[in-house]
C-alpha cells in the first residue's frame, strides 16, 4: 500500500534546471507513465523517487513519510535500469538472488524464491548461465525476475523496452502489463515511446522541458489535449498541426491555400485533426484542395499525404484506394473532432 | 591488431618484383628487431651456465659445457641471494597487497564522485610519479634514520608504495571509469550498501584492471634499485642489491651475475607474457586518446 | 565509528592513499626545499647546518663546473636518448603493424625488455661491452676492424653511446607498443581514401598517417623525455657515470653529491633545479593527456 507524492520537486545540475516545480500525487497500486522527449526531465524525476538523485527543492514522500534524507537502500523500492544493470560476475541466478542475499534470507528460501521470480518469466532454463550469455530480450527478463523476486513497495522502470527489437518489444510489453497486475505495486513507468504510455498507463503524465504539460488517463490524453505539444506526441500517426490565420468563416494557411473553416476566434492559431477524423471527399464538398504529396500503402489503410507550406498533413483512406502523385484531392474535416491551439502559447482553445 | 593495407591476404595476388624486394627487407627488419631484443636475453641466460673459464673468453661463446654450479653458488655465502630472494618477494609482495587497497579505494573516490578540488588533487596524485628519486632519497634517508628504521624491509615497502600508487592509482581508475554506473545503481536499489557495492560488485568486474595495476606495481618494485641501495645495508637486501655485489676488487663475476640475473627476471618474464593483453592494454590506454 | 558517518564518503576512500602521498611525496619535497637552502656537510656534523639563503644554488649555477658539466652531459644525454628512441620506437611500429606470425611473435616480445630491472640492463651492457669478451664488442670489432682495440667505457663518447644505447634497448620495445596502439586507432578508412585518391605509400603515412599519429608522439616524447632525466639505475650500472664525468647526468650528481661527498644541502639543491626540469616537462604530459 503505497501512494507517492512529489510536493515542488525542482532539480538543478549546475545551472541547467531540469525539473520545474512538478507536483504529482501516484495513488496506491496505480501504473503511472511519464511520457515525452529526451531531456525532459522524466527519467531525473524517477531516480529521485529512487534516491539515486537528490530534489534541489521539494519533498519526496512514501504514505505521506518525508524520504528525501533516506538514502536509496532503505527505501525499499525496486528498478529495472534500460541497459538492465545486469551483474556481468553473477550468474542469473545469482542476480536474481541478490536483493534477497543483502536481506540475509536464508539459502533454502532464497533458491525457492529465485526459481519462483524466473517462472514468472520464463527464465527457469537459463539459470546457470551468465549475463554475456544471454540475447538482449533474455536479460531484460533477467532484470524484470531480480526486481520482482521480493516484493518492493514501488516498482520503477526506466525503458525497459527501447533496446528490443520491435517484434520483442511488443511481446515484453504485454508480459509488464500482466506482471504489474499480478503483483499489485505502485509503479512508475518512464518512456518515449507513446504506444507503451497508451497501452500500459492507468494515468500518463507528459512532459516536456522539466514541467508536466498534461497528467491523464491515456484516453483523456488522446481524445482531449491540453497543448499542442501533447496532441503532437500522442497518436500514431501524430495529429496533424497546421499553422493557419483565423479570419471570420474562413482559414488563411501557408502558400495561398483557403480552408472553409470557421474558427472559435480569430488570429494565429494551430490547427489540429488526426489523420483518421479525416477523410477524402468530392472537390466541391471539401474543406480545402491539394495536390497529392505521396500517398502510402500501409496494409489496413492507405495514407494520402498533402503538403501544405511547409506542412505535411497526412489522411487516413481506405486500403484499396489508389492515387496519383500530383493528383488533385479534396480534403473534409470532421467539425466534431477539431483542435484548436493558441499559436503562440500552444494552448488548447476550447470552443 | 589491424593489418593495414596488406595485400597478402588477398588470393591470387601476385606482387611485383619491386614490392617483393620490400616484403623481404621487411622480414629481414622484423628479423633484426627480434635478434636485437632477444640476444641480450638470450646471452645473459646462455652466460649463467658457463663456467667462469667460458665467460672470458669469446672462443667459447656458444660452445661450451654448462654448468648448474654458478645457480647453486649464488645461493651460499657469501653472496647469499637467497635471503634476497625472499627480501625481493616480501617487499613486493606487501607493497603490492598495501597499495592495491589503497589505489582501489582511491581510484573509485575519483571515478565515482564529485568534489572540490577533485581536479587538483588528483593531478597531485598522479604528478607524484615524475618526482626524481634524487630529490626525495635524501629525505628518505633522514627520515628512517631518525626513526631507526634504516635497513628495514618496512621502510622498503613504504617507499615502494609511494612510488606504485600514482600508477596503480591512474590505472585503476581508467578500469572503474569503464564500469556502468548502473549496475552500482542496481546494486544500490537492490539495497546494498555503498561498501558492498564496492566489494561485491564493482571489485569484481574491474578485477582485470587491478589485477594488472598489481603486476605492474610488482614489476616497479621487484626491479626497484636506488631506494634499495640507499636505504638497504645488511639485512633489508634486495635482489638488485645483490646484483651488484659481483662486483668485487678482483673484478666482475660475470657468470655468477648473470645467474643472478636470470633469477631476477625469469619470474618477471613470466608474468608479463601471461598477463601481456591486458598489462599492454592498460599501460597504453592513459597514452593514447 | 559513529564520527565516520559524518565525514563523506569520499573523504574515507581517499585517506590512507592521500595520507601516503603527502607523507611520502610532498613532505620529503618540502624537506628537501627547505634543506636546499642550508649548508650541511654530514661528514662534519649530525645535524644540518647554517642557513645560507641563495648560496648553493648561486653556486651551483656560476661557480660549479662539475654540475654545469652534468648540465650539459645530461641535455647530450636526454636529446639523443629521446631522438633515438622515438625514431626507432615509430619505425618498429610501423613495421610490425601488419598480420603475421613473425610479426605477432615480434609484438610478444615487446613487452621483455622493460620488465627487467634497468640495473640489470646496464650490468649485462657492460658486461656486453668488456674489452676482452665483451660479445657485442666482439662483433663491432669484426664489423669495425678498426675499433677491435678500443675500451668502450674508457673513453666518454663512447660511454655516452653505450648508456644510451642501454637505455633506448630498455624503453624503446615498450614505446613502440604505445606507438603500435596510437596506429591502431587511426581508421583504416583514411589511409585507404587516400590510396583511393592515388597517394603512393610514403605520401599515405606523410599526408595521413603521420598528423594522426601527432598526439601519440607527442605523449611518447614528453614521457621519454621525463625517464631520461630521471634515469639513474643503468648510468650506475653500467659506466658509474665515467669515465671521469662524462656520463655523470644531473640524477648522478646529485647521487654521488649526497652520498659520496655527503654535501646535503648543497645536493639538495641540486636535486632541486633538477625537479624544477621535471616538473614542467611533465607539466607538458599532464597537459596533453588531461586536455579537458
Amino acid at each position: 500500500m503505497t501512494v507517492i507524492s512529489l510536493s515542488h520537486i525542482d532539480k538543478s545540475f549546475g545551472p541547467v534546471r531540469i525539473v520545474k516545480d512538478l507536483n504529482l500525487d501516484i495513488a496506491d497500486q496505480e501504473f503511472l507513465v511519464f511520457l515525452g522527449p529526451s531531456g525532459c526531465g522524466k527519467t531525473t524525476t524517477m531516480r529521485m523517487v529512487a534516491g539515486l538523485e537528490h530534489p534541489t527543492l521539494g519533498e519526496v514522500a512514501f504514505d505521506g513519510k518525508r524520504m528525501n534524507e533516506v538514502p536509496t537502500q532503505g527505501r525499499d523500492v525496486a528498478m529495472v535500469f534500460q541497459n538492465y544493470g545486469l551483474y556481468p560476475h553473477m550468474s542469473v541466478a545469482q542476480n536474481i538472488a541478490y536483493p534477497l542475499k543483502l536481506r540475509g534470507v536464508a539459502p533454502g528460501e532464497r533458491d525457492r524464491l529465485v526459481a519462483k521470480a524466473a517462472e514468472r518469466v520464463e527464465l527457469g532454463p537459463f539459470l546457470k548461465r551468465m549475463p554475456r550469455e544471454l540475447s538482449g530480450g533474455q536479460r531484460q527478463r533477467v532484470a524484470l525476475a531480480r526486481s520482482i523476486v521480493r516484493t518492493p513497495r514501488v516498482f520503477l522502470m526506466d525503458e525497459p523496452l527501447s533496446n528490443l527489437d520491435a517484434k520483442l518489444r511488443v511481446l515484453a510489453r504485454a508480459q509488464i502489463k500482466h506482471l504489474a497486475e499480478d503483483l499489485k505495486v505502485t509503479t512508475i513507468y518512464v518512456t518515449h515511446d507513446q504506444v507503451e504510455a497508451m497501452t500500459l498507463a492507468h494515468r500518463v503524465a507528459v512532459m516536456k522541458d522539466g514541467v508536466i504539460r498534461q497528467l491523464g488517463a491515456p484516453e483523456d490524453i488522446y481524445n482531449d489535449p491540453a497543448d499542442s505539444f501533447v496532441a503532437g506526441f500522442i497518436g500514431s500517426p501524430a495529429m496533424n498541426l497546421l499553422p493557419v490565420e483565423a479570419r471570420g468563416s474562413m482559414l488563411q494557411a501557408a502558400g495561398g491555400m483557403q480552408i472553409r473553416l470557421p474558427a472559435p476566434r480569430d488570429g494565429e492559431l494551430t490547427l489540429g485533426a488526426r489523420a483518421e477524423d479525416m477523410r477524402l471527399g468530392n472537390l466541391d464538398e471539401a474543406h480545402f484542395q491539394a495536390d497529392v504529396f505521396t500517398f502510402e500503402l500501409l496494409g489496413d489503410c492507405t495514407m494520402a499525404t498533402v503538403m501544405i507550406g511547409h506542412t505535411l498533413v497526412a489522411i487516413k483512406a481506405q486500403k484499396d484506394l489508389r492515387l496519383r502523385s500530383a493528383e488533385r484531392i479534396g480534403v473534409c474535416f470532421d467539425p466534431q473532432r477539431l483542435y484548436w491551439f493558441d499559436r503562440a502559447t500552444g494552448a488548447r482553445i476550447r470552443a | 591488431m589491424t593489418a593495414s593495407l596488406s595485400t597478402a591476404a588477398m588470393p591470387g595476388y601476385q606482387a611485383s618484383a619491386g614490392e617483393r624486394t620490400v616484403n623481404w627487407v621487411r622480414q629481414l627488419a622484423v628479423m633484426v628487431l627480434i635478434g636485437a631484443i632477444l640476444l641480450p636475453i638470450a646471452w645473459i641466460f646462455l652466460t649463467a651456465f658457463k663456467t667462469p673459464r667460458d665467460v672470458y673468453s669469446i672462443s667459447s661463446a656458444l660452445w661450451f659445457t654448462p654448468t648448474f654450479e654458478n645457480m647453486l653458488t649464488v645461493f651460499r655465502e657469501p653472496w647469499n641471494l637467497g635471503s634476497k630472494v625472499v627480501n625481493s618477494l616480501a617487499v613486493a609482495g606487501g607493497t603490492v597487497l598495501l597499495a592495491m587497497p589503497m589505489a582501489t579505494m582511491a581510484a573509485y573516490a575519483f571515478s565515482r564522485f564529485d568534489f572540490r578540488f577533485k581536479q587538483t588533487i588528483f593531478l597531485i596524485v598522479i604528478a607524484s610519479q615524475f618526482i626524481p628519486a634524487a630529490v626525495v632519497v635524501l629525505p628518505y634517508f633522514l627520515m628512517f634514520k631518525e626513526a631507526g628504521m634504516l635497513d628495514t624491509r618496512t621502510a622498503l615497502v613504504l617507499v615502494n608504495l609511494s612510488i606504485v600508487l600514482p600508477y596503480a592509482v591512474w590505472m585503476i581508475k581508467g578500469f572503474i571509469d569503464a564500469v556502468p554506473m548502473e549496475i552500482e545503481e542496481s546494486a544500490m536499489v537492490d539495497g546494498a550498501p555503498r561498501s558492498r557495492v564496492i566489494w561485491e560488485i564493482v571489485v569484481p568486474t574491474a578485477l582485470p584492471g587491478i589485477i594488472t595495476a598489481a603486476v605492474f606495481s610488482f614489476t616497479l618494485t621487484w626491479n626497484e634499485f636506488l631506494f634499495a641501495l640507499i636505504i638497504g645495508k645488511q639485512h633489508a637486501l634486495t635482489l638488485p642489491i645483490g646484483l651488484i655485489g659481483f662486483r668485487t676488487e678482483r673484478g666482475d663475476l660475470w657468470e655468477l651475475m648473470a645467474a643472478g640475473g636470470v633469477l631476477i627476471t625469469a619470474p618477471m618474464f613470466l608474468i608479463s607474457l601471461l598477463v601481456q593483453k591486458q598489462f599492454v592494454g592498460s599501460l597504453t590506454a592513459g597514452s593514447v586518446r | 565509528m559513529v564520527v565516520l558517518r559524518r565525514i563523506p564518503v569520499h573523504w574515507l576512500l581517499l585517506a590512507p592513499a592521500l595520507f601516503f602521498v603527502a607523507a611520502m611525496a610532498l613532505f620529503p619535497l618540502g624537506y628537501s626545499f627547505l634543506l636546499s637552502f642550508r649548508e650541511w656537510k654530514l661528514a662534519r656534523s649530525v645535524t644540518p647546518g647554517d642557513w645560507v639563503g641563495l648560496e648553493n644554488y648561486w653556486y651551483l649555477l656560476t661557480d660549479d663546473p662539475d654540475f654545469l658539466e652534468a648540465v650539459k652531459v645530461t641535455s647530450v644525454f636526454v636529446v639523443s636518448n629521446v631522438g633515438v628512441t622515438l625514431l626507432v620506437a615509430l619505425g618498429a611500429a610501423l613495421l610490425l603493424h601488419r598480420a603475421g606470425r613473425i610479426n605477432t611473435f615480434a609484438r610478444v616480445l615487446l613487452i621483455l625488455p622493460f620488465v627487467m630491472s634497468p640495473a640489470l640492463v646496464g650490468i649485462s651492457f657492460r658486461f656486453f661491452l668488456n674489452g676482452e669478451y665483451g660479445i657485442v664488442h666482439h662483433l663491432i670489432g669484426l664489423a669495425f676492424p678498426s675499433m677491435v682495440n678500443t675500451i668502450w667505457l674508457a673513453d666518454s663518447t663512447l660511454s655516452m653511446v653505450a648508456v644510451i644505447a642501454a637505455d633506448v634497448w630498455h624503453w624503446a620495445p615498450y614505446m613502440t607498443l604505445v606507438m603500435l596502439g596510437g596506429l591502431a586507432s587511426i581508421p583504416k578508412e583514411t589511409e585507404e581514401a587516400a590510396r583511393v585518391d592515388g597517394a603512393s605509400a610514403w605520401a599515405v603515412f606523410r599526408d595521413v598517417t603521420l598528423p594522426q599519429l601527432l598526439p601519440v608522439i607527442s605523449v611518447v616524447l614528453v614521457l621519454k623525455t621525463v625517464f631520461a632525466l630521471k634515469a639513474f639505475d643503468i648510468i650506475y650500472t653500467l659506466s658509474n657515470g665515467g669515465p671521469g664525468r662524462s656520463t655523470q647526468t644531473l640524477a648522478y650528481f646529485v647521487y654521488e653529491t649526497a652520498f659520496n661527498y655527503y654535501n646535503m644541502g648543497y645536493a639538495a639543491a641540486a636535486a632541486y633545479i633538477l625537479t624544477a626540469v621535471l616538473l614542467v616537462t611533465s607539466g607538458f604530459y599532464l597537459r596533453l593527456v588531461f586536455k579537458k
